[in-house]
C-alpha cells in the first residue's frame, strides 16, 4: 500500500526538525533513509507510526498497519524468542510456526532461552523476526543492524528480504555503505 | 528459588535471637517484678500452659479467620479499585480524598466508630481491611504505572490486544509492587486487627484473651499471647507470600 506524508512540520522548542517535508513510498518499495545522527530519522519513523504528532501535515492513507524495529529491541523480559513473536501475532497454538520462522535467523539452542540470556546480536535478530512475523502493510526498521557483524548483517538482510512478503520497507541507517549490494532506493532528509 | 541458608547463617540468626532473649531476661531481672515484666522463662511456661487448652486454639483460629478475611477482602478491593483507578483517572481523583483520609485517620478512631456502628463481631475484619486496602491500592497504581513505556509503545505499534498487553506487560510490572505491599501490609493487618480486638473484645479472639490477661495482671500470659501473635503474623506472612509467588510463577 502506498504511503504518503504531506507537508510535515515539526519543531522542538527552537529546533526545527521538519519544515513542510513530504514523502511518498510506493507500494512494495524498498527504501533506505540515511542522514547524520540527530537529523530526525527516528522522529520521521515515529511520525509514520503515530507515536509522534507533527505540528502540521498528514499521513495517508489512515489505518495503515506498521511493523517496526526500534532503536532498542523492546523485547518482553523473561520470554523466549518465539513468545516475542506470538505477542504480536497468534497464540500458543502457533508456537511451532513461530519456531520454524525463527530457525532461519537464530541458532536452535537459543530458542528456548529467555531473551535477556541471548547475546545482543541475537536479541536484535529476535526483534527483527518479530517485525517480519507481525501482520502489517509497512515495515519500518530503525537502525536494524546495530550490534551485528558484517556476516550476520548479510544473513539478516537476506532474511528480511525473503520474509517481507511484498510489504513496503523503509530502513533508516547511518551504515549505507554496508547495504550497497541491495536494491534500496535511498532517501535523505533535507538540510534546514 | 531462594538459596538454602547456610549452617553459618542459621547459627548467626540463633545467636542474634539468644542475644535479645538475654536482654529480655536481664531487663526482667532488673525490674524484678514478674507481675510487671515477665521473664522469657515465665512467658514460655505461660505459653506451654495455654497451648493444650481449647480456648487458646479457639482464640487463635478466631483471630486468624477475621484478620485473614480482612486481608483477603482488602487485597481484592485494593487490586480491583487500583486497576480501575489506573485506567480511569477520574476515579483516581474521586478516590483520592477517601484514601488520604484512610491513611491519616488514627486506627483508634476507626475502631471506635466501627464499634459504634457495627459492634465488635466483625471489628478486626473491617480494621484489617481499612489498614491493608490503601497499601494494595497504591501498590497497584504504582506497579501498573511502572510498566515499561517502551514496551507499551511497541505493543501500540503492533496493535497488540488489550488482554495480551495486560498479561504480558502490566502484570509483570504489577507483581513486584504487590508482593512488597503485601509483605508490609500483612504485619500491619495483625497489629491493627489485634489492637481492635483488645478494644472491642469480641469472643473467641486473641485480643479478648490479652484484655483478660491485663485485667488479671497476668503479664506472663500477656507476653505469651504477644509471642503467639508474632509467630502467627510471621507464619501468615510467609504463607501468603509463598502463595503469591507460587501463583506468579504458575502464571508465567
Amino acid at each position: 500500500m502506498e504511503l504518503i506524508l504531506e507537508h510535515i512540520s515539526l519543531r522542538f522548542g527552537t529546533h526545527v526538525l521538519f519544515r513542510d517535508y513530504s514523502l511518498r513510498l510506493e507500494d512494495g518499495g524498498l527504501y533506505g533513509l540515511t542522514a547524520p545522527s540527530g537529523r530526525g530519522k527516528t522522529t520521521l519513523l515515529r511520525i509514520m507510526m503515530g507515536l509522534q504528532k507533527p505540528d502540521a501535515g498528514s499521513l495517508r492513507p489512515e489505518g495503515l498497519r506498521f511493523s517496526a524495529i526500534f532503536q532498542t529491541d523492546r523485547l518482553l523480559p523473561g520470554r523466549n524468542a518465539a513468545e516475542q513473536l506470538l505477542f504480536v501475532r497468534g497464540s500458543r497454538k502457533d508456537r511451532e510456526a513461530a519456531l520454524q520462522f525463527l530457525a532461519g535467523l537464530l541458532p536452535e539452542e537459543s530458542l528456548a532461552q529467555p531473551v535477556e540470556e541471548l547475546s545482543g546480536g541475537m536479541q536484535r535478530r529476535a526483534a527483527i523476526a518479530r517485525a517480519l512475523w507481525a501482520q502489517s502493510d509497512v515495515l519500518l526498521l530503525d537502525e536494524p543492524f546495530t550490534g551485528l557483524d558484517p556476516d550476520t548483517l548479510r544473513l539478516t538482510m537476506d532474511f528480511i528480504l525473503d520474509h517481507r512478503q511484498g510489504r513496503t520497507l523503509l530502513l533508516s541507517t547511518h551504515q549505507k555503505e554496508l547495504l550497497q549490494a541491495y536494491p534500496f532506493e535511498w532517501l535523505s532528509l533535507p538540510e534546514l | 528459588m531462594k538459596p538454602a541458608k547456610s549452617p553459618r547463617h542459621t547459627l548467626r540468626g540463633l545467636l542474634i535471637l539468644l542475644f535479645w532473649v538475654g536482654i529480655w531476661q536481664a531487663a526482667s531481672m532488673l525490674v524484678g517484678k514478674p507481675v510487671l515484666f515477665a521473664s522469657p522463662l515465665d512467658t514460655l511456661r505461660a505459653l506451654l500452659r495455654l497451648l493444650p487448652t481449647g480456648d487458646y486454639w479457639a482464640a487463635v483460629l478466631g483471630s486468624l479467620e477475621r484478620i485473614a478475611l480482612g486481608f483477603l477482602l482488602a487485597l481484592l478491593l485494593g487490586l480491583t479499585l487500583g486497576v480501575a483507578a489506573f485506567r480511569f483517572p477520574w476515579l483516581r481523583e474521586l478516590l483520592a480524598p477517601l484514601l488520604t483520609m484512610m491513611k491519616t485517620v488514627p486506627v483508634a478512631s476507626f475502631i471506635i466508630l466501627i464499634l459504634v456502628w457495627f459492634g465488635s463481631r466483625h471489628l478486626a475484619v473491617i480494621v484489617a481491611l481499612l489498614i491493608v486496602f490503601p497499601q494494595i491500592y497504591f501498590a497497584a497504581l504504582s506497579g501498573l504505572g511502572s510498566a515499561s513505556p517502551e514496551l507499551l509503545e511497541m505493543a501500540r505499534v503492533f496493535r497488540v490486544g488489550k488482554g495480551k498487553r495486560a498479561w504480558q506487560i502490566y502484570r509483570p510490572a504489577l507483581f513486584p509492587y504487590l508482593i512488597t505491599a503485601c509483605g508490609s501490609a500483612l504485619g500491619m493487618s495483625w497489629k491493627a486487627g489485634i489492637a481492635a480486638e483488645v478494644i472491642g473484645t469480641p469472643s473467641r479472639s486473641i485480643g479478648e484473651q490479652m484484655y483478660l490477661a491485663k485485667i488479671y495482671m497476668d503479664t506472663a500470659e500477656l507476653f505469651a499471647w504477644t509471642l503467639s501473635v508474632i509467630l502467627l503474623s510471621m507464619l501468615f506472612e510467609k504463607a501468603v507470600l509463598w502463595l503469591l509467588r507460587r501463583v506468579g510463577k504458575t502464571w508465567n
